[in-house]
């Protein structure tokens, strides 16, 4: 990171810690957290889906029923709130699918903050119905016209923006990423995905599941998912990455079969790279995970084995969408799509004992556009 | 240290001048016309600082990205900006401080990459990325191969930092003279002033001023305020890009090169 932000840094490290030990502060967002997102959401047994596949019983947490419709939001108010405990009076923000820029321009209305969202043309022209919200809610989006016009550039214009108004402004980022304490923070937002999911099922199964399955991106609805289940030794865990068009062709986002470690946005992670280190271009049909590099966090379970990493391709993905608007009448983000696809593939391998909790992370209205286009709607 | 910016800074203060640093982005819009315009540029500086091209520039403004782009585009590497360097120390003696993001020394491997760095007649390194708290094994490489660490202070830094950045600048000091990313402004803020002032309260290190300057009178309020050199990167890139394919585009650099020199 620059050093013009090192003490924008460490003002934000001083200020979480406060944040976290203050009572006041906790009561607010547990209570927004319910009244407000709307959590806890559901665990919801996908009886047909799971008979369709004739395999594993697969639980789907509903993340896409939270208030804008993805997990994101979870981060967003927590961090919205400490923005707010700091006295800082504008949110910045980056957004891949404008899930998180839909969350983050909410909580700036709720809190009554200003907001700009940096959003790369690529991704506003495929998440358009999100653009119109995050206007709609009082957000300036600005479009980002360099390099690959994704989510990537889309952070690189936050940062930017941040390094000239570190003052008065809070960088709201929405994934594990970046430099400390992001990863950690937005950790610690997204965890009650997972405590919530190790309640829920004990209670309707009274046991925990064999596997835990989440899309990644920069990977923040699956570190929330699995972070409490890290020490349940008999709970598998697989991180679906964006397979694109496939490994081979070039055209994918997922670094852990692609990828080298690196350093991008002031975090060492694995990273898309050429052989000199510049950062690669990358795709998928989600937005969302439409990135070059990984939740720091990731890098190290991946390193020691504890959480396993996968792809799915895109057009996987769409078979898994549609798969599960029918059978289930729910309409996934493309993201989650990706972690639906993968768990089914596992169902088919399992007795009907085993149990899989998918992480159900967003809706898919957002995707229409680009759906009703693939699947000739 | 390395003597050569060691002694180019004595020699400017014995001859009571402020020194300037030009920067300029290796490769850029091609090989060929990057060495040759580095060539005359380099006749009116008593520094040059080369920019390794990179795919996301997060420290540099629109102008600088835009560089970074037309060099890469040409396929520019970090080895062909080794030798473009090389060519450029057969021709002139003004020491080089090298700036490069860190994700390309970390690719090359940071000992090869600083052992190729004093091979090719660097001076000096600059990580723009790189905060103190992550500096040491490129520091300890800059010793091994006798190159200055170059350290940047921005206005928003508390003096703490500043008192462990200084532990391990050597060279000069880089004072961050705007709160933002480079690219020119029309004037300079008060705290910029203020910062050079602090510095030298803490250091006997020359500081040289960048980010946002783009006049020599700009310069001139840096100096009394005690820096020792200042860089032009942004407005001096925007000038060559704009004029260079008019006719006498040689004269109308030397002109502007000129018009910048205190």
């Amino acid at each position: 990171m620059p050093e013009i932000l090192m003490s924008a840094l460490e003002e934000l490290e001083r200020s979480y810690k406060k944040f976290q030990n203050d009572n006041n502060a906790q009561a607010e967002l547990a209570k927004l957290l319910q009244s407000y997102v709307g959590r806890s959401t559901p665990l919801y047994f996908a009886d047909r889906l799971t008979k369709r596949i004739g395999g594993a019983r697969i639980y789907l947490k509903r993340e896409d029923l939270t208030h804008t419709g993805a997990h994101k939001i979870n981060n967003a108010l927590g961090q919205g709130l400490l923005a707010k405990y700091m006295g800082k009076t504008r949110i910045i923000a980056e957004t891949g699918a404008g899930q998180h820029g839909v969350a983050a321009a909410t909580v700036s209305a709720l809190l009554g903050l200003d907001c700009t969202v940096y959003m790369g043309i690529v991704d506003m022209k495929r998440q358009k119905p999100n653009v119109s919200r995050m206007r709609l809610l009082g957000a300036e989006v600005k479009p980002v016209e360099v390099g690959s016009q994704t989510l990537k550039d889309a952070i690189n214009e936050a940062l930017r923006d941040w390094i000239a108004h570190p003052y008065d402004s809070y960088y709201l980022l929405g994934s594990v990423l970046g430099p400390h304490p992001y990863p950690t923070m937005v950790r610690n937002f997204q965890r009650i995905i997972g405590k919530e999911t190790k309640q829920q099922i004990k209670d309707l199964v009274g046991r925990l599941p064999d596997y835990l399955v989440a899309c990644v991106g920069g990977g923040s609805n699956a570190i929330g998912l699995f972070y409490d289940f890290l020490r349940e030794k008999n709970v598998k865990m697989i991180g679906v990455e964006a397979g694109g068009n496939g490994i081979r062709s070039g055209c994918h986002a997922a670094r852990f079969a692609g990828g080298r470690l690196g350093i991008l946005h002031g975090t060492k992670s694995m990273v898309l790279q050429d052989k000199y280190g510049q950062i690669q271009s990358t795709h998928s049909i989600s937005a969302g995970l439409d990135y070059p590099s990984v939740g720091p966090e990731h890098s190290n379970l991946f390193e020691k084995g504890r959480v396993y990493y996968s792809y799915v391709t895109d057009k996987q993905a769409l078979e898994a969408f549609r798969l599960l608007a029918k059978t289930e009448g729910i309409i996934s983000a493309l993201e989650s799509a990706h972690a639906v696809s993968y768990a089914i593939k596992l169902a088919r391998t399992l007795s009907k004992k085993k149990i899989i909790v998918i992480n159900l992370s967003g809706r898919g209205d957002k995707d229409m556009p680009i759906v009703a286009k693939e699947l000739n709607l | 240290m390395n003597k050569r910016i060691q002694k180019s800074f004595a020699l400017l203060k014995q001859q009571h001048r402020m020194g300037f640093m030009p920067f300029l982005v290796a490769g850029d819009p091609d090989l060929k016309t990057s060495l040759k315009i580095a060539k005359v540029v380099a006749r009116h500086a008593d520094f040059l600082e080369i920019g390794f091209p990179f795919s996301d520039p997060i420290a540099d403004g629109p102008v600088i990205q835009a560089a970074n782009q037309r060099a890469l585009q040409v396929g520019i590497n970090p080895d062909k900006v080794f030798s473009f360097i090389g060519k450029l120390t057969n021709f002139t003696a003004v020491p080089i401080t090298i700036l490069i993001y860190s994700n390309l020394v970390l690719r090359y491997g940071i000992n090869k990459f600083y052992d190729k760095a004093k091979k090719a007649g660097v001076s000096g390194i600059l990580l723009p990325d790189v905060p103190v708290e992550e500096i040491r094994p490129f520091y300890e490489k800059a010793k091994r191969y006798g190159l200055d660490q170059i350290l940047l202070v921005a206005s928003t830094t508390t003096d703490v930092r500043l008192r462990k950045i200084l532990q391990y600048a050597s060279g000069y000091v880089y004072a961050v003279s705007v709160l933002g990313v480079t690219g020119p402004r029309k004037t300079l803020s008060p705290t910029a002033l203020q910062l050079v002032k602090k510095i030298k309260l803490y250091t006997n290190l020359p500081v040289v001023a960048g980010f946002g300057i783009s006049t020599r009178q700009q310069a001139n309020l840096l100096r009394r305020q005690g820096a020792s050199g200042y860089i032009i990167g942004s407005a001096l890139i925007d000038f060559i890009n704009k004029h260079r394919t008019k006719p006498k585009f040689c004269d109308r650099l030397t002109g502007y090169l000129q018009s910048l020199k205190i």
